[in-house]
């Protein structure tokens, strides 16, 4: 197991010395490898607090993360013997906005950064740049370009990249395709599933779009008011009852069915995956 | 973020909440001058009374107004200290030789080393601190063995004395009057009361409502900002940046790591900010309406005479005695 | 009656290429049109030019029967609302009800009609309960929903939506496309930017920009029935519609498909 959480309990602290739980005993574990995970939930339900957890940026109040062995609880870095990099090397996180990462004059000097922070030769780490550069679908010309420059889209991926470069196991993304326009989106997605299948590296993305999580995840994680409320396959989630007080979507495609079975008053034998499956279907009934 | 205050406003129902924020502002500044008018310990012990007073019957407990003056502790006990030393008139109260021999200097540096190394563990930071110079004090003046090396003497007159004790009081009064200020008065409310005192300014070209307006948006904003601070540095930690290690060189780069992102989200930030003000009708300098307009009571003429009267005393007590 | 025309509008930030060149169109009164199109093809820009944000390098924009140009772009402001995307840098006001008043401030209404009209329309929101909270203990929906009552509040005659929900999740998305449906029932002319389809269609009438240029323009019917367009805009086609183009390739499509097909990628 890459990453275990146990009975973990996260308290955001106040001014007012009333302290926010934003994590309610998460029980949760996390393959190295092969694994395609979403994470979802309303806003405020704690994802982003859930994935700092995985690269110790944060430690929980009560309970402990293990991360590839290592065992992260709330005084661990009081005690100093552990070092905390190197797992922030094994379990890269993209931050939602990529303006929290980007200064350095040239998209190259960004994308080393990290590497040699963890230090790797800057030679080495160069080559890697012209690597990953090409690996999120920009051209290798982009390395002499300012970051700042860029569109939106570009800069989430020089963001991605500048992670892809420190040559992370697991590689986690908070909401990576908020805002893209549905052709940034999939572009975005079809790069994740690519380091997903060639790399063999698990992938974990927040999303709050439900067609992404039908059409892509392995396994999807629900998350409510601080509670891990769902830990399963997507297939099994959408047919639950509870997905409407969770405040989630239902995906485009299972929408479409079902008011077709009703319209058309047909029963399908199968949920279909694509519209071409769907197709295939109605073909039959009509 | 959630419950971030700027400030320390701290909610309550005395006549202090009820006060306008002008009167408090007005209130504030006669009383700080009156302070600075007496010359006399009794006088300005009185005065102490006044505050103290004023603290009971507005409700504020006192722990609050001491934790105001935690942070210029330091800068009491200086004083102090200097007023002791260096006033050498009015009667000796006390005096005594403070001696170093080759023993107590290793002793006293074995003291210092282990006051500073334990310091972090005890609770009561200010009160240790205390405690070890005293105790240092007190070793040098009785405990005399082995050849000596120098020896002074400290001679404490009856002028340090209470001039110490009165430049320490009248901090404390000061310091407790801005306290009472905004711990009763929202900082909204504070910006609104300032911007009408300032008004009269615009004859001399300064416009207090544009001041104000800038100092509502930084309040409206500095959590937002603390916020994102927060999170570049997550991001940025996330790449390998540990900002409680590093060589100097590198210490520079993570601070340009957390500062650019810092400075460029910002302009982004104005930006959209300006545009949405602007398409929202405003326009800099133009006469607006308010929602918030201050109204002035009984109340609070009652407490104006009331410092004026204050005032007078003041002045009465400094011109007869 | 057109309440917005536009003529040939070009734009271009320092002298780059043309973020919108020759841009025709127009909105009439009480409509609800939707201004679809892919990242960077201009639609935030088109917003800040009719409302004088930024300044046309030519072509002419007319609100109301009035030229846009610096005498009356005040005049014009006060006849256009904006909410704009991102929540949290279009919040004034230190707390909600300071945020609702901004407006209104600027507009000099009197002070006891603004306290009236705060209490009004934050009701319409369903933020009465949040008046004296401060914005970043609100979640992104709220403060939409904040900005949505002080523009309601200044009683502008068009609201213009830029991407308003494309930050939100799913139940804040829902709430603010109920509330542009609200407003539009009310007799306001709303303007929708967006990149999703599915908000899209609930519009009358749709204009695709691509780079900057109008490449569709038309009822919302129309828009969807042209196959040719919708394929190169670079936007997602709704499911139902895909289908709809599926069965027609294998030439299976029957007139009670069809329909209900139609029905369904109008979102009734
Ligand atoms: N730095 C912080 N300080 C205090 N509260 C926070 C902080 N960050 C997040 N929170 C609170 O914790 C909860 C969970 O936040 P988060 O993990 O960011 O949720 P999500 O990513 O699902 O939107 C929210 O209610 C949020 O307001
Ligand atoms: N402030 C700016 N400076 C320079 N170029 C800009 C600026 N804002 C937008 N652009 C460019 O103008 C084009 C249109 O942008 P915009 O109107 O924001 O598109 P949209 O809102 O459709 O995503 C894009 O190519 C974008 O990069
Ligand atoms: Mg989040
Ligand atoms: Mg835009």
């Amino acid at each position: 197991m890459a990453i275990k959480f146990e009975q973990v309990n996260f308290e955001y602290p106040s001014f007012d010395g009333t302290n926010f739980s934003a994590l309610k005993d998460i029980n949760l574990e996390i393959a190295e490898k092969g694994e395609f995970i979403t994470l979802i939930g309303e806003t405020g339900s704690g994802k982003s607090t859930l994935v700092q957890h995985m690269n110790a940026l944060i430690r929980p109040t009560t309970g402990s993360v293990t991360i590839y062995g290592i065992k992260i609880e709330k005084d661990t870095k009081k005690k100093g013997k552990v070092k905390l990099n190197p797992l922030r090397q094994r379990v890269g996180l993209v931050f939602q906005f990529p303006e929290y990462q980007l200064f350095e004059e040239t998209v190259l000097k960004d994308i080393i950064f990290g590497p040699k922070n963890f230090g790797v030769k800057e030679s080495v780490a160069i080559e890697r740049a012209k690597q990953v550069i090409k690996h999120v679908g920009l051209d290798e010309e982009y390395l002499k370009r300012s970051p700042f420059n860029l569109s939106g889209g570009e800069k989430k991926r020089v963001s991605i990249a500048g992670i892809l470069a420190m040559e992370p196991d697991i590689l986690v993304l908070d909401e990576p395709t908020s805002g893209l326009d549905p052709k940034g989106r999939d572009d975005l997605l079809k790069l994740f599933m690519g380091i997903h299948n060639d790399l063999n590296k698990t992938v974990i993305i927040i999303t709050h779009d439900m067609n992404t999580v039908y059409k892509y995840a392995s396994r999807v994680l629900v998350m409510n008011e601080g509670h891990l409320v769902y830990d399963g396959l997507p297939q099994e989630l959408f047919s639950k009852e509870n997905i409407k007080s969770w405040n989630l979507d239902i995906p485009d495609i299972i929408t479409i069915t079902r008011q077709l079975e009703d319209k058309l008053d047909v029963n399908f034998d199968s949920q279909p995956h694509t519209i071409q499956e769907l197709f295939e279907l109605v073909k039959e009934v009509i | 973020m959630k419950n971030i205050i700027i400030g320390q406003y701290l909610p309550g129902t005395s006549f202090l909440y009820k006060m306008d924020p002008r009167s408090k502002i007005i209130a504030l500044m006669i009383l700080m001058i009156s302070t600075f008018i007496l010359k006399d310990v009794t006088h300005i012990l009185i005065m102490l009374g006044v505050v103290l007073l004023i603290l009971k019957i507005g409700g504020i407990p006192i722990v609050r107004i001491a934790r105001g003056l935690k942070p210029i502790m330091i800068l009491l006990l200086f004083t102090f200290t200097f007023q002791i030393i260096f006033i050498k008139t009015g009667n000796l109260i006390f005096d005594t030789e403070l001696t170093l021999t080759v023993f107590t200097l290793p002793l006293m540096i074995f003291i210092i080393l282990f006051w500073y190394l334990t310091r972090r563990y005890i609770k009561f930071k200010f009160l240790y601190l205390l405690i070890t110079a005293f105790g240092i004090l007190t070793m040098l003046s009785l405990y005399t063995p082995g050849s000596v090396l120098s020896s002074s003497t400290l001679e404490v007159y009856g002028d340090g004395l209470s001039g110490a004790f009165f430049i320490m009081v009248r901090l404390i009064i000061i310091v407790t009057l801005s306290t009472i200020l905004t711990l009763t008065t929202k900082p909204t409310d504070l910006n609104l009361g300032l911007e009408k005192i300032l008004k009269p300014l615009s004859i001399i070209r300064i416009n207090a409502e544009e001041i104000a307006m800038i100092i509502s948006i930084a309040l409206r904003y500095i959590p937002t900002l603390l916020d994102e601070a927060n999170k570049i540095m997550l991001a940025q930690a996330s790449r390998g940046v540990d900002f409680t290690e590093g060589k100097f060189k590198d210490k520079v780069m993570q601070i340009i790591s957390l500062l650019v992102p810092m400075f460029i989200i910002s302009f982004k930030r104005s930006d959209d900010l300006a545009n949405a003000m602007e398409a929202r009708s405003f326009v800099p300098g133009k006469r607006r309406t308010r929602l918030h307009t201050l109204s002035w009571h009984n109340l609070d003429t009652t407490v104006i005479v009331f410092c004026i009267f204050i005032f007078i005393s003041a002045i009465t007590v400094r011109v007869m005695f | 009656m057109n309440i917005i025309e536009i003529k040939d509008l070009s734009f271009s930030y320092q002298d780059e290429v043309d973020a919108l060149s020759n841009v025709t169109l127009s909105v009439k009164k009480g409509e609800w049109v939707s201004v679809l199109g892919h990242n960077g093809s201009g639609k935030s820009t088109l917003s800040k030019l009719i409302i004088g944000l930024l300044k046309a390098d030519s072509g002419e924009i007319k609100v109301d029967g009035v030229i846009l140009n610096e005498e009356s772009v005040h005049d014009i402001r006060r006849k256009i609302g904006i909410v704009f995307q991102n929540p949290d840098n279009q919040f004034v006001g230190v707390t909600v009800e300071d945020d609702i008043a901004f407006g209104m401030e600027n507009l000099c209404f009197e002070q006891s009609d603004i306290v009236d009209k705060i209490k009004e329309y934050a009701e319409k929101v369903s933020m009465s309960e949040y008046l004296k909270k401060e914005p970043h203990a609100l979640s992104g929906g709220q403060k939409q929903r904040v900005a949505i009552a002080g523009i309601l509040a200044m009683k502008t005659d068009i609201i213009i939506f830029d991407e308003a929900t494309s930050m939100l999740d799913p139940k804040g998305r829902e709430s603010i496309m109920n509330y542009i449906k609200e407003i539009n029932k009310a007799g306001v002319t709303v303007i929708t930017i967006t990149h999703d389809m599915k908000e899209a269609v609930l519009s009358d009438r749709i204009i695709i920009l691509k780079e900057g240029r109008v490449i569709a323009c038309g009822d919302t019917n129309d828009i969807l029935n042209d196959k040719e367009t919708l394929n190169s805009s670079n936007l997602e086609l709704l499911l139902p519609l895909k289908l709809q183009y599926l069965l027609d390739e294998a030439n299976l499509s029957n007139d009670k498909v069809k329909d209900i097909l139609w029905q369904l990628s109008l979102n009734k």
